[in-house]
């Protein structure tokens, strides 16, 4: 028997009444890259409903190479800002960053699900994140084309970074609702933990691309030395001060 | 999904933190000495990566120091208020045994440590992010230490919750389980921070040497010197 359509227009995320696998199309196996990308997309239940699965493994190691490629792809659309060394280093920094930023939230992520109530177990929460990364990447995905257009029509690094903040949070945004549901269908009692876990997130992201610039301007050297460890924010308002003092002659000040 | 009360290894963490009552009350009510041995390693590997954290700012030696000393401050604690805290028990209407007064803190500590442990990466990128630790720039030290101050704070709080919970749920009352909650971190929190003091320093400073113990290590203690500092203030 073929499985069964869903009505047009349901809900991706309907009542948590309703339980994972309940729908027929839920039930049938994730397979390969694209249909884990088909799936994020359209059957975010059904990635959650596989994820509880024995032998999830597969399909976390498809979404976590979606959520490779496509920050790659994203990185190098980053990189044509600067051009040069940028369109490879900038993909490198925006992968290992994201992967690097997830592993070190992960720990946190599983015991404030446990303090939850959620019976979720270690590698259902690593699926978990892994849908994440590959959510947020794949919307980074559909931001590239607006986001070369800008970076080839201005020169203002802040603003690009800018720019690449806005479409970074929007993606996180429909990642965490993503994991948010995710959890709801892991017995979780309470969602508190995981509203810090995604503060805490985004602070070590931030971070990490102050830790790991210049991301989108040039530099002679691949990272920060020791010397020049800055706190994000600390980083920003210099970026934001230099290029206002660049931007700013006297003649300017005057007009 | 309910744990069953033989839960084994690290799923009991798991169990520990979501504060499921039957398993744990089970496991108060008979002793294992492979639990307790599994509580004890996550205190120390848990405080122990999270102390190792804390004292990489100043230097890799500090963190191998605090790596020790946090661990030891949390079961020096333990066992040294685990005579009074199995006496206070049954005098404030909890009707313990001295064994299961100390597995109860022991799962409560286990709780915090396993918090801190699993912040210890976040809080170890925070310290590597860091400026270099400067005797002239107080911002990169008071953000260290505020971040400190949450974590430990919020895993603290979590702990003793659950232990709160757990006593409530034992004693049939919340009253009694408040009663006793109070009174055990009322101990707790008198030789802790006297112990936190000796062993000092955590963070520690740019221009002082890296150390084990400060030289006066055992001269005043943490209340005298919490009077003395008031004093100076409301007498400038």
């Amino acid at each position: 028997m073929p499985p069964m359509i869903p009505a047009a227009g349901s809900p991706l995320f309907p009542p948590d009444s309703v339980p994972l696998g309940s729908n027929s199309i839920e039930r049938e196996p994730v397979a390969g890259v694209v249909g884990a990308i088909e799936a994020i997309l359209r059957q975010p239940r059904r990635v959650m409903y596989q994820l509880k699965q024995p032998g999830a493994g597969g399909l976390i190691v498809s979404l976590l190479l979606v959520a490779l490629f496509c920050s790659v792809v994203y990185g190098v659309v980053a990189g044509t800002f600067s051009g040069g060394q940028q369109l490879w280093a900038a993909p490198v920094k925006i992968g290992v960053g994201l992967f690097i930023s997830a592993l070190i939230c992960l720990p946190s992520l599983y015991i404030f699900s446990c303090l939850g109530g959620s019976q979720a177990r270690l590698a259902e929460v690593f699926g978990l994140v892994a849908g994440l990364l590959a959510l947020m990447t794949v919307l980074l995905i559909g931001f590239a084309p607006v986001a070369w257009v800008f970076s080839q029509s201005t020169k203002s690094t802040v603003a690009m970074g800018g720019l690449h903040l806005a479409f970074w949070l929007v993606a996180t945004i429909f990642g965490v609702r993503f994991l948010n549901a995710g959890f709801r269908h892991f017995s979780s009692q309470s969602d508190a933990g995981l509203r810090v876990w995604v503060v805490i997130f985004l602070l070590v992201a931030l971070q990490m691309t102050t830790a790991l610039r210049p991301i989108i301007g040039k530099s002679d050297h691949f990272l920060p030395s020791a010397v020049d460890k800055q706190f994000f924010v600390t980083h920003w308002m210099n970026c934001i001060n230099s290029e206002q003092d660049t931007n700013t002659p006297e003649g300017d000040v005057v007009k | 999904m309910e744990a069953s009360p033989t839960s084994t290894g690290f799923r009991q963490i798991s169990v520990l933190l979501r504060g499921e009552p039957e398993p744990i009350n089970a496991w108060i009510q008979q002793w294992n000495p492979a639990r307790a041995l599994l509580h004890v390693g996550v205190i120390v590997a848990g405080t122990g990566l999270y102390g190792a954290a804390m004292g990489y700012w100043r230097d890799p030696l500090q963190a191998l120091f605090v790596a020790v000393k946090f661990p030891l401050i949390i079961l020096m604690t333990t066992l040294g208020n685990g005579l009074l805290n199995g006496m206070l028990a049954p005098l404030l209407g909890l009707n313990l045994s001295f064994r299961q007064c100390l597995q109860s803190i022991l799962m409560s500590h286990t709780i915090t440590a396993a918090i801190l442990g699993a912040f210890s990466p976040v809080m170890f990128f925070m310290i590597w992010n860091a400026p270099l630790m400067s005797a002239h720039d107080r911002t990169g030290y008071d953000f260290i230490m505020l971040g400190h101050v949450l974590v430990i704070a919020f895993a603290g709080m979590a702990g003793n919750l659950r232990l709160g919970r757990l006593l409530a749920q034992m004693g049939g009352s919340v009253a009694v389980g408040r009663r006793v909650l109070f009174a055990w971190l009322a101990g707790n929190l008198l030789l802790g921070s006297q112990l936190s003091w000796i062993l000092r320093p955590f963070i520690g400073a740019p221009d002082l040497p890296v150390q084990f113990l400060r030289k006066e290590a055992f001269n005043g203690n943490f209340f005298e010197t919490i009077f003395r500092t008031v004093h100076q203030l409301l007498s400038s």
